[in-house]
């Protein structure tokens, strides 16, 4: 039955995204355009609900341990909301083999970012949690406003476009350009997302049709159990493994991606 | 300025995150479990009920931050937290004419 299937799948994309901390709808929405037959613009909107239902979760996990900057990040949302009410705009006008192109190459730099991540600051993992969801946070004061706030503009331009987070645009940046902890930029990112015009539109037009409830309920369901899951687990789990799975889920769909459109998506 | 956090506004936004989102994953649950046994518009018209609560979440939250803001007098941040309110309304607004 197709709503257990999806349960499942969005299961499975829950548990890898709260142990690799990269959002569900990376995953999903190429997986629902190439194996579901859903058109590119449906998966989108449709893995976008899901992402919410996350983010918004596990960010109230980290606003409780009080890791989340909202002044920084309401102002960088200001950038973010500002790009994706553009593409959101504007993405009646970008046909399907861009969005298809676009969303492979995003895959592809996603997941460089998360290799080179991995290699670098493993020290600055946050503590497990158990010393009563108290953490040290070092003083810092964010640095370099301009740059990322245009950071933050294409990342939600993408974002509006592309329904998804952002984080592997967002969190590099905050953490390398503007001197946030990485605890703190991975929560604030987590925080930003969600406000996108993309969405909200339904809100107003709830039949107008980018979003397929009937396939969003059983994903939304199956990944909000699994990242809770994923968080439990991730103290646990010797994380090296999932990453290397990601990512070669992660190269097997841009390459995917890639033949869909060069073959002229049969498929669909 | 930046990392001065005040507890008690961590907990009221955490709050508003955490109700919409067990609040949705619940509809939606509902919504997926009515669809076994009954069939028609009804289990759709509850999980088209969660999606519009997830969506409506974040603009939610947006506007309590304002309001925290506000009554904490720090204008700035105030102004800040009602422009990204401003701009997702209006961008909801313009995007309607497309497609």
């Amino acid at each position: 039955m197709l709503s257990a299937l999806l349960v499942l799948l969005g299961f499975f994309a829950g548990v890898l995204g709260a142990l690799t901390g990269i959002g569900g709808g990376v995953l999903l929405t190429p997986i629902l355009a190439l194996h579901f037959g859903i058109p590119i613009r449906q998966a989108i909107g449709t893995s976008l609900v899901a992402v919410i239902t996350t983010s918004a979760a596990s960010s109230s996990v980290h606003l409780q341990r009080h890791t989340t900057d909202i002044r920084l990040g309401m102002t960088l949302e200001l950038a973010t909301s500002l790009g994706a009410a553009v593409t959101a705009y504007l993405v009646g006008y970008f046909n399907r083999n861009v969005l298809e192109g676009l969303f492979a190459g995003f895959l592809l730099y996603s997941s460089l970012t998360i290799l080179l991540r991995r290699g670098k600051v493993k020290d600055e993992e946050p503590p497990p949690a158990g010393n009563n969801g108290e953490m040290v946070i070092p003083p810092y004061e964010p640095q370099r406003y301009p740059l990322g706030l245009g950071a933050s503009l294409v990342a939600g331009g993408l974002s509006g476009l592309l329904g998804i987070g952002g984080g592997p645009i967002k969190v590099p940046v905050m953490f390398i350009f503007m001197d946030v902890p990485l605890m703190v930029a991975t929560a604030t990112s987590n925080f930003m997302i969600g406000v996108h015009c993309r969405g909200q539109r339904y809100c107003l037009l709830p039949r107008r049709g980018d979003i397929l409830v009937e396939i969003a309920a059983p994903l939304a369901v199956g990944v909000f159990v699994g990242s809770l899951l994923g968080a439990r687990l991730a103290p646990r789990i010797q994380t090296r493994y999932v990453v290397y799975l990601l990512v070669a889920i992660m190269l097997y769909l841009a390459v995917h991606l890639a033949v869909h459109l060069l073959t002229g998506g049969a498929a669909s | 300025m930046s990392q001065v956090r005040d507890p008690a506004f961590d907990r009221v936004v955490a709050l508003v995150l955490r109700v919409g989102a067990f609040g949705c994953f619940f509809i939606m649950l509902a919504g997926l479990l009515i669809g076994l046994f009954v069939h028609g518009q009804i289990p759709g018209d509850i999980e088209r009920a969660g999606v519009l609560l997830m969506l409506a979440t974040p603009v939610v939250r947006v506007a309590v931050a304002a309001v925290l803001f506000l009554r904490e007098k720090d204008w700035k941040y105030s102004a800040i937290s009602l422009g990204v309110l401003a701009i997702l309304l209006l961008g909801a607004v313009f995007g309607i004419g497309e497609h």
